[in-house]
């Protein structure tokens, strides 16, 4: 079975000369579909650029990124923009949700941006609001929303327009420990049905909602557990 | 004591704060600056050209008088009082007026030796309006009389090459006039031309090239008293040397009616209580004009501190969670608003100083351009230090009021919500927008009553009602930014995200819509009344011919055959046509006709272009445009022997079938009217095309036989066309003819160039000021907005969404500022229309409103704003901003 997300051999260096930081020293990593993998690690241990270099926001200096077959370096900024208005959805420690735009309009945002109309793209994201469980706040600002709310939006936003592809970057890190865990199991939801998620989260209890752990330090992948899992998926697969 | 102290302290921290957050924010500050410097630095430029341009009392001596002590003139009284300087100042007469015979010559030196004293040197300094041949004919000069080698005369011109006349067959002329025709070594031919038609030649050889001090572009001469002749008016005219004249000198001087400018009084006047009844006062502003001053100076400003608000706004936005952590920590909220307005303190007197030094630099630069389309000589080169210093002063307040707002609005900020990172602002007062619709109620009936005021009250009421109605705008933008973005949940995305994060964000989004708003209200304003006081001109003029036709009014001992040898020459193949009418002067005095129908006298319009205004033939003559059936009967009038009066086509009257006619002479001794002869004609009355007929009757040979007049030719005809520089040919042939004939060409109404390029800088104006106004707040709003552009792109935006959203923001700023903008300029454009051009008799006045300016403004400038908004902003979005 193909992996969703393939990193194979990728190095991110920032600056140069004497101000050179490897902040990635060729990693490989795949997330496969139905899986949800938790990358974990110290601060500055690469986490972050692991997630914008798999989204297709910056551009790993060697190594190549896949995602659903396609190479993200093959394509200019037109083509990895429409990457993540299809096949990738980000989410925010800070919820980033617009707060100019309505609940739906932010949810529909990918949509929209992807040209279908208007209309249409409303009514996909009052169903993908309605998946997270909050249907009746379509139509509220952010201001005016809780902080779970907010990530529940934020959430609908990833996922809308079948996106097989969830990022998510400490999401529950803003949150209340009840909320964040309601947020997670709606994570693991959409990867039980069909989605790959990556999970950066410093927190132990979050990784035990994922099927595999990966450790970051200094760059490189220290360890990795609950690897069975894909292989049972791979098999199942082949079966 | 203590209070100063801490009052002091705190504004010590503030300042040094918007000092830092200045050198921090470069780009934000230098875009502040810009904003400030550029209205101060364009006022200053102005300031110092236009005081360089004005030439004062003092710096006119020399021109006026050269290296003399004073100008003497006689006044055509025997006794006068004036001011120090009589030409700015005003004289009064307090005496009686003297005959012409009376009044010192200009040869009368002795006279004017007798008062000031037999032992000054004293010169004639004569100036005339002469006339001097060219290749085409005969052209103006101004022809000055004076010996220039005498040492008083210097300064009054400056030589070029050659020497100054030494003899009375001499002359020098300016650069302007030999240009024009004789240069050095040529002779000038000058002619004088006499009340009575007579002319008189003066033939001098040019011996050098000398520009006047005061003037230039026009065609001068100089040469020695009498070279030119002697004109009809001989008032004298004296520089005199050789000490100061005083003020008692002065008055002694005014005693026998003598004016005199002095430079002794001039360069120390004397502090006078001059009655001012006895001298009318020239110079000083009056009230009026002062008040208008005020409000305009006071429309600048608003215009500025709008401008400048939104980067204000901003600028405390981005200071609000330093300022929130700062309340955290026990900050009251008087020193949050003391932080920012330090701000506009900084900012404000750094961009006024920067403005008046760079205006001086520009003014520099300005002068010599300037002088080059100004035919009088400016002055030398002055900066008003005290107006830059209000200038300056200007800037700084501008800033402070432009940081006014945004200071309260932080000082009220939600600590909690900032903290917290929630960007909003609060929801709008309620108030503020009943206030603003209840300034535009005022706004509205002060304009109204502007419109039917008087030329006294109708400026103050009016321009009074354009303040109150841009405030009132101005208070109503927040309610119309926050309903038109409720609207915008249909909208294209870019749009609506620009409608509701302008919302969102009043203090940055008000200014810069009431920026736009009060630019399109002027230009509304400014070019309703343009177009008005045009229209109103176009509708008093009255073509006297129809369009095209020229026509050669003769007059009497004109020389026909000169005249149509001219015409022959200058516009060949126009069929010229000779008007055949009464000679109505003649050598024994004026005739005057009268017809009586019924009893009564028949008002007509008594005039003519024609060299008549009665007209003699057997038929309608085809310049006089008539309906068919009019044109018919009026020819079969005159085929009859009969008469035709003619009326304008909107006047009204009876016909008169038969009329009395009765010829009258007024001889030149003024005398009554002598009845020269009567007789009864058939007639008819009929009305011309033109609301003025081009004479007041047309009769047939036999009426002007019975009543014993002889027919001529009194003018000519033709069709045209003639172009502008064939009129300009004609005109300089008829110049040197001995008795000029009256040469005129109707080209109907003549738009005034002034207009289109009024209306064309007013739009010019109006597109920089929305293009600057919506710039900055689009550009800012964009810096604002670089989170939201970020979590677009991570959602997977094109790298051109910021484009789109930086033309949708401009659009909706310009589009609602220009909404808004164009009625509330309509308020005070209609009601200045209306007493701009009241006619003076029928007290009917013009409106003609400028759609196609309007509709440019409102809409085409908008669209063109956000296009090239769009076409400016960067494309790409802000990627990893917010992955944190």
């Amino acid at each position: 079975m193909n992996p969703i997300l393939e990193l194979t051999d990728v190095t991110r260096v920032h600056g140069e000369g004497a101000n050179q930081v490897h902040a990635l020293r060729g990693i490989s990593f795949t997330a496969h579909a139905g899986e949800l993998v938790a990358v974990m690690g110290p601060s500055g241990s690469g986490k972050s650029t692991l997630l914008t270099i798999a989204g297709g926001l910056d551009q790993p200096t060697a190594g190549t990124v896949s995602v659903e077959g396609t190479h993200l370096g093959g394509l200019d900024l037109q083509g990895r923009a429409r990457m993540r208005r299809t096949s990738i959805g980000y989410v925010f420690q800070g919820f980033n949700l617009i707060p100019a735009l309505t609940a739906a309009e932010n949810v529909a945002l990918p949509r929209e941006l992807d040209g279908i109309s208007a209309r249409a793209a409303r009514k996909e994201a009052r169903t993908a609001l309605d998946e997270v469980g909050i249907g009746e706040l379509a139509d509220r600002f952010p201001d005016d929303m809780s902080g779970g709310q907010q990530q529940r939006v934020a959430i609908a936003r990833a996922i809308i327009g079948e996106r097989r592809l969830i990022l998510a970057d400490e999401p529950t890190g803003a949150l209340d420990t009840e909320t964040g865990e309601e947020i997670l199991q709606l994570l693991r939801a959409r990867c039980d049905a069909g989605a790959a998620g990556v999970l950066v989260t410093h927190e132990a209890r979050h990784a035990a909602w994922a099927d595999r752990v990966v450790f970051l330090r200094d760059g490189v992948v220290v360890d990795e557990t609950g690897a069975d899992r894909v292989d049972v998926l791979t098999e199942h697969a082949a079966r | 004591m203590s209070q100063n102290l801490s009052t002091s302290g705190g504004w010590r921290v503030a300042l040094r704060l918007a000092r830092r957050e200045a050198l921090r924010r470069k780009g934000q500050t230098a875009l502040m600056l810009v904003l400030i410097c550029l209205p101060v630095l364009a006022v200053s430029a102005a300031a110092i050209v236009w005081r360089t341009a004005d030439v004062s009392s003092v710096e006119g001596i020399d021109r006026r008088m050269g290296s003399a002590e004073a100008l003497i003139e006689t006044s055509y009284a025997d006794k006068i009082v004036q001011t120090p300087d009589p030409e700015s100042g005003g004289y009064g007469i307090p005496g009686e007026k003297v005959n012409e015979d009376e009044v010192l010559d200009i040869d009368d030196l002795a006279a004017v030796r007798d008062v000031v004293g037999r032992d000054r040197p004293v010169t004639v300094f004569g100036r005339d309006s002469l006339g001097f041949r060219t290749d085409k004919g005969i052209g103006d000069f101004e022809a000055f009389t004076t010996d220039l080698a005498n040492p008083v005369t210097d300064g009054l011109f400056e030589p070029v090459s050659g020497e100054y006349p030494p003899g009375p067959g001499e002359v020098v002329v300016n650069q302007a006039l030999a240009d024009r025709g004789p240069g050095v070594g040529d002779s000038l031919t000058a002619v004088r031309k006499r009340m009575d038609g007579t002319e008189q030649e003066f033939r001098l050889r040019i011996v050098g090239v000398a520009e006047s001090a005061g003037s230039r572009g026009y065609p001068i001469a100089a040469a020695l008293p009498g070279a030119f002749g002697k004109g009809e008016d001989t008032t004298g005219r004296w520089l005199v040397g050789g000490g100061p004249v005083t003020w008692d000198d002065v008055q002694a001087l005014n005693e026998v009616g003598l004016l005199v400018t002095s430079r002794a009084v001039l360069n120390d006047p004397p502090t006078l209580d001059l009655d001012p009844t006895a001298v009318p006062s020239q110079d000083g502003i009056d009230d009026i004009t002062m008040t208008v001053l005020a409000l305009v100076v006071a429309m600048v400003l608003i215009e500025v501190v709008l401008l400048a608000g939104p980067a204000f706004a901003v600028r405390a936005k981005a200071q609000a969670h330093t300022l929130a952590l700062v309340a955290a920590a026990g900050g009251t909220p008087r020193q949050a608003r003391r932080t920012v307005l330090a701000s506009g303190v900084v900012i404000g007197s750094v961009g006024g100083v920067l403005g008046v030094a760079l205006g001086v630099l520009i003014g520099v630069l300005a002068v010599p351009i300037a002088q080059r389309f100004d035919q009088s000589r400016f002055g030398p080169f002055e900066v008003p230090w005290l107006l830059l210093l209000v200038v300056a002063a200007f800037g700084l307040v501008s800033a402070l009021l432009a940081a006014v707002v945004p200071a309260f609005s932080a000082s009220r900020h939600d600590v909690v919500a900032v903290l917290g990172g929630r960007r909003g602002e609060g929801s709008p007062s309620v108030r503020t927008p009943i206030l603003g619709l209840v300034l535009l109620g005022g706004g509205v009936v002060s304009a109204v009553l502007g419109s039917a005021g008087g030329r006294d009250t109708a400026p103050l009421l009016i321009a009074g009602s354009a303040i109150v109605s841009v405030f009132g705008m101005i208070l109503v933008v927040p309610m119309v930014v926050g309903l038109i973005s409720r609207l915008a949940a249909r909208w294209p995305l870019a749009l609506r995200f620009a409608a509701r994060d302008a919302a969102r964000h009043r203090t940055r989004t008000v200014p810069a819509v009431a920026a736009v708003g009060a630019t399109v209200a002027g230009v509304v304003a400014l070019g309703i009344a343009v177009s008005s006081q045009e229209a109103a001109n176009k509708d008093a003029y009255q073509p006297q011919l129809p369009i095209g036709y020229a026509s050669i009014a003769l007059g009497l001992d004109a020389d026909r055959d000169a005249v149509e040898e001219t015409l022959t020459r200058f516009l060949p193949g126009q069929g010229v046509q000779a008007v055949r009418g009464l000679q109505t002067s003649t050598e024994a005095g004026e005739l005057e006709i009268e017809f009586t129908a019924d009893g009564e006298a028949v008002m007509l319009d008594y005039w003519s272009s024609i060299g008549s205004p009665y007209l003699v033939g057997t038929e309608v003559p085809d310049f006089i445009e008539m309906d068919a059936s009019e044109r018919e009967r009026a020819d079969e009038l005159l085929a009859d022997g009969g008469l035709v009066l003619l009326r304008g086509a909107d006047d009204d009257g009876p016909d008169a079938p038969e009329v009395q006619v009765d010829v009258r002479r007024y001889d030149p001794a003024g005398d009554e009217p002598k009845d020269l002869a009567s007789a009864t004609s058939k007639a008819g009355v009929v009305h011309v095309q033109r609301p003025t007929a081009p004479a007041p009757a047309l009769m047939s040979p036999k009426v002007a036989r019975s009543l014993g007049l002889e027919v001529d030719t009194v003018g000519l005809v033709l069709p045209g066309p003639v172009s502008e520089s064939q009129e300009k040919d004609v005109q300089e042939a008829f110049g040197a003819l001995a008795v000029q004939p009256y040469f005129y060409v109707e080209r109907g109404y003549q738009a005034d160039d002034a207009v289109q390029i009024i209306q064309f800088v007013l739009a010019a104006l109006g597109a920089i000021l929305m293009l600057g106004g919506t710039l900055t707040a689009t550009f800012l709003a964009l810096s604002d907005a670089r989170p939201d552009l970020a979590t677009m792109a991570a959602v997977g935006a094109r790298p051109r969404e910021r484009r789109r959203v930086a033309a949708g923001y401009a659009l909706f700023v310009g589009g609602i500022g220009a909404l808004l903008g164009a009625p509330v300029g309509f308020i005070p454009g209609l009601a200045i229309s209306q007493p701009l051009t009241r006619h003076h008799e029928t007290g009917v006045s013009s409106l003609d409103v400028p759609w196609l300016l309007i509709i440019a403004v409102v809409i085409g400038l908008p669209l063109l704003t956000a296009a090239a908004v769009g076409a400016c902003a960067r494309g790409r979005l802000p990627l990893t901003a917010r992955v944190e």
